[in-house]
């Protein structure tokens, strides 16, 4: 549904960095790699919040 | 403590910092790192009144998402457990919901990032709530957790103690965290955490050193990382008065 506030693990929030990195690696064609690192996502655990979330909002939103 | 203690900040921002202290027991160092997750006390949203949510996730998933979003938390002093200070949001789509969009009843207690979002709000979809914020810690919920990802290692003095032979060859050397060289604090990110970039062709010993951590502790925005520091080592030492009074013939 939307990105999670904060990584499950260790409690850094993540959510701010969501947009950004969806535009820019997910619609454009940067580097996942490089995108996280520019910000500040340094960790594992927090770098697969970012890479493995999809948005639903929009899926669901005709069925409300 | 009787004996002297040291504190030298090896990285310092904000909200992420690295500091070495010397002469704390390994006992006293983990009491410090568990005082700064679980024993300060922070500012979170804690129940939601909702007037309108007419959104795509239901009210409690919201009222998850707005107690993790972290707020600044005030002196101490300035409030006790079971005060309360009132935010209210009021969003109407077709828009998103911002942390930012919370509006705090007293100027303390503020978002300490606005750009989080909490709920993508489609056309004629609209989002009014009030939520209470009290002040609790770590223990009893992560949302009320000031310090994340704190951690320490011992601080690693490397010694050269001769040259490797000429025709072996070199393996690596993979060394995490500070160490010593000569008196001399050098990240091990200075070198690629690999000590045959910074010791070419020489054979080098490590050891840790004794009774000195270098602590690595970074904020989810409620404070500063010197203010967290502190406040940990003032709960353990009210704990520690407590301790003493109960104890007391």
């Amino acid at each position: 549904m939307m990105v999670p506030v904060r990584c499950f693990t260790c409690g850094t929030v993540v959510g701010e960095h969501w947009e950004e990195f969806d535009e820019r690696a997910n619609e454009g064609e940067e580097d996942p790699k490089e995108v996280l690192d520019e910000l500040g996502v340094e960790r594992y655990c927090c770098r697969r919040m970012l890479v493995s979330h999809t948005d639903l909002v929009d899926v669901v939103s005709p069925y409300q | 403590m009787t004996e002297e203690y040291d504190v030298e900040f090896v990285e310092r921002e904000d909200r992420e910092a690295r500091f070495l202290v010397r002469g704390v027991t390994p006992a006293f160092a983990n009491g410090i790192r568990r005082a700064m997750i679980a024993d300060v006390p922070t500012m979170a949203i804690d129940t939601v009144r909702f007037v309108e949510n007419s959104s795509v996730m239901f009210d409690e998933q919201l009222a998850l998402r707005l107690g993790l979003v972290p707020l600044t938390t005030p002196p101490v002093g300035e409030f006790v457990e079971d005060d309360t200070v009132t935010l209210s949001i009021d969003v109407e789509g077709p828009a998103t919901a911002y942390s930012g969009n919370l509006v705090s009843s007293d100027s303390l207690v503020q978002p300490a990032d606005e750009n989080v979002p909490i709920i993508d709000l489609k056309d004629g979809q609209r989002l009014e709530a009030e939520a209470e914020v009290v002040l609790d810690r770590g223990k009893n919920h992560a949302k009320h957790q000031g310090g994340v990802a704190v951690g320490y290692r011992h601080l690693q003095r490397v010694e050269v103690v001769g040259d490797v032979p000429e025709f072996e060859e070199p393996d690596e050397r993979i060394v995490r965290g500070v160490i010593e060289d000569d008196g001399e604090l050098v990240p091990t990110s200075e070198f690629d955490h690999d000590l045959t970039n910074r010791y070419p062709d020489q054979e080098v010993a490590i050891e840790d050193v004794p009774n000195a951590f270098v602590f690595h502790v970074e904020t989810d925005g409620s404070f500063t990382v010197e203010e967290l520091v502190t406040r940990a080592a003032e709960t353990i030492e009210a704990r520690a008065t407590e301790l003493e009074e109960a104890v007391q013939l």
